[in-house]
């Protein structure tokens, strides 16, 4: 039996039994999401298509499926999927930039041996792919601070109506800087495990820090974490704004109407 | 009371200026800092275009191919201030090579010649990229420290403490026969503890979350290793751990447990600050509502974090599966050689999480009644 077909099920069984009619959907939604980035990579082999532009539209797609099927459609999804786009839009524009001025594209030296059989003149832009494999990896934690702040948000709302704009703000910032610290410890941990192997090779071929910090691979992986961790810090003050302007604008419209 | 408020603004900005100070200090230093390489490092000054063709494999892949010719003056060395000359081809799509500005600055090797006075010419090997890596580092570091305040500068402290950790860790396993497992274990329990005392400080809440994220991560490593000798793992390809010289199962292994490491701890303290606060609303709540409760924040936490593990993952390995589906490598066989640890790792990751929901919320009840006795 396949290794990944046992484990699927697996967690597939756990997520049904722990987290019972909502694991189902939390499970379908890695399904449909994971369908949703292969398509995109099967589009990103188009020369024709530009990757940045192709990661934006899976974004908005991953958002739609993340908030709206797990969750159902309400203000408080609304205002998440809105804060999510305005961060990732930003978030892109400064990754575009730095993958750009520090020429991180392409391949590092741990893979000459694996890729010398292939082409590489494909003609696919690889500085945009290298800013659409960074976002992309952010994207699962951006909308992770986004869904928990709206929703504690909306709950202080509704235990206190009468709250002013600045104080729900506030609020929602300090709820953000709990998640803070978990969720960038939770990408470094990620990272680190999946460059493990990485860390290992340049420690055998003992290269100096000098070495380390300059190479490709390394400097692509610690940028990585850095881009990551801005979007986290990034989508805080700007979910909390979304929402306390969009919950007081909702609760001036009521007030006005009664 | 006056004087205690004064003092603590005083501090503050003794910490700004401080960091103020490193700031500018640090990135002085990596745009100066020639003289600290043993690589020759040169400056380009000047880029030409000399030739510009159209390429087209066997797979009818189109690019540009351009060569450019470069003059760059070497910034260290005993060359130093000299010209030297280069010639470069690169593509427009730029997967192993790519296209020189002026102000770059580069590793070359300068190739050696009888003749003084002749022209230097030489080979590059990299560009120099650590101004990059500083400068974002440094937003980084103001984006947390602005939004996050004191928890910003304790989660920093935190990834800081913790890649020593690891760096010390892997300098031990490269250097010695330690079993990397075993090394991973300890490396486990100190991750653990730093972390989440510093996000969390120390407290009954804390305890409950660390004895949580341990149980949860063994037993999903345990789960793990069982699937993969029941199965003499049938499906996984470690070609893409090849460039190692060492045994790549068991360092696929230890990935394994600290990458599900994070995402368990964030289950873990998630669901006992929750509990907590519950708690401290209503000393009186019983076990059932706490557990009621618990679960419904356990479920709502629940896909997010295995998302977040999954993006990570699967996201590193786009760039090479554009390049095998380019060069019409068949699907199933790209997928498998590019994806199985990635997959496996995700996956193993999002049993962790699953699991450490009901563990630490037990651990959660348990230390919550045990506060409650007192």
């Amino acid at each position: 039996m396949n290794v990944l077909v046992l484990l699927t099920a697996i967690l597939f069984i756990l997520m049904i039994v722990i987290g019972g009619k909502k694991g189902v959907r939390s499970f379908l939604s890695l399904f449909l999401n994971f369908g949703v980035l292969f398509i995109t990579i099967f589009l990103m082999t188009n020369p024709k298509n530009s990757p940045v532009i192709l990661t934006l539209i899976a974004c908005t797609v991953i958002c739609w499926i993340s908030l709206f099927f797990i969750n159902e459609m309400s203000s408080k999804t609304i205002t998440a999927f809105i804060s999510t786009m305005i961060t990732i839009v930003i978030l892109l524009l400064f990754i575009v930039f730095v993958t750009e001025k520090s020429m991180l594209r392409g391949f590092g030296g741990e893979s000459t041996e694996e890729i010398s059989i292939f082409s590489l003149y494909i003609g696919v832009n690889y500085v945009q792919i290298g800013a659409s494999v960074i976002i992309m990896s952010t994207i699962g934690a951006i909308l992770d601070v986004a869904i928990s702040i709206a929703t504690s948000i909306h709950e202080i709302l509704h235990h206190n109506p009468l709250i002013s704009r600045k104080k729900l703000f506030t609020s929602g910032l300090s709820i953000g800087k709990d998640i803070l610290g978990t969720d960038t410890n939770t990408l470094f941990f990620a990272f680190f495990g999946g460059y493990l192997s990485l860390l290992i090779w340049f420690k055998d071929l003992s290269y100096s820090i000098g070495e380390i910090i300059n190479s490709k691979v390394f400097s692509t992986e610690i940028i990585m974490i850095f881009c990551a961790g801005i979007g986290i810090a990034l989508i805080i003050p700007i979910t909390s704004s979304v929402n306390a302007y969009y919950l007081i604008k909702k609760r001036e419209k009521t007030e006005n109407a009664s | 009371m006056e004087n205690i408020t004064k003092k603590k603004t005083y501090n503050k900005v003794l910490f700004y200026i401080l960091i103020a100070i490193c700031f500018i200090a640090s990135v002085f230093f990596v745009y100066h800092n020639e003289a600290f390489y043993a690589r020759p490092i040169a400056e380009v000054i000047k880029t030409e275009l000399t030739d510009s063709t159209t390429e087209s494999d066997m797979y009818n892949n189109e690019d540009h191919l351009y060569t450019q010719r470069i003059t760059a003056v070497l910034k260290n060395g005993e060359e130093k201030g000299r010209n030297i000359y280069f010639t470069n081809q690169y593509s427009s799509s730029g997967a192993f090579d790519q296209e020189y500005h002026v102000g770059d600055k580069l590793f070359v090797t300068i190739k050696a010649s009888t003749d003084k006075n002749a022209d230097l010419t030489g080979t590059i090997l990299d560009v120099k990229r650590d101004q990059f890596v500083l400068i974002v580092a440094w937003i980084f570091i103001f984006a947390l420290l602005i939004v996050g305040k004191r928890q910003g500068l304790f989660s920093i402290i935190s990834l800081i403490v913790n890649s020593v950790v690891l760096s010390f860790a892997l300098d031990l396993y490269v250097n010695s026969n330690i079993n990397l497992i075993f090394i991973c274990g300890v490396c486990v329990l100190l991750f653990t503890g730093i972390s989440l005392i510093l996000i969390n400080g120390l407290n009954e809440k804390t305890y409950a979350a660390i004895v949580a994220t341990l149980l949860g991560t063994v037993i999903s490593l345990l789960i793990s290793a069982l699937v993969l000798w029941v199965t003499s793992e049938n499906g996984l390809r470690y070609e893409e751990m090849q460039f190692l010289t060492r045994p790549y199962r068991v360092i696929f292994m230890a990935g394994l447990f600290i990458g599900a490491l994070g995402a368990v701890m964030d289950v873990s303290i998630t669901m006992a600050s929750s509990m907590f606060a519950l708690f401290e609303q209503n000393q009186d709540i019983s076990d059932q509502a706490l557990k009621t409760s618990g679960m419904d924040i356990g479920k709502d936490v629940m896909g997010t974090i295995t998302s977040i593990l999954f993006f990570v993952y699967i996201s590193g390995s786009i760039p090479m599966l554009i390049l095998y589906l380019k060069n019409s490598y068949p699907l199933g066989q790209t997928l498998s050689l590019n994806l199985s640890l990635e997959l496996a790792r995700a996956l193993a990751g999002g049993i962790g999480v699953v699991l450490t929901i009901p563990i630490s919320l037990y651990t959660s009840i348990f230390f919550i009644n045990r506060k409650r006795a007192k």
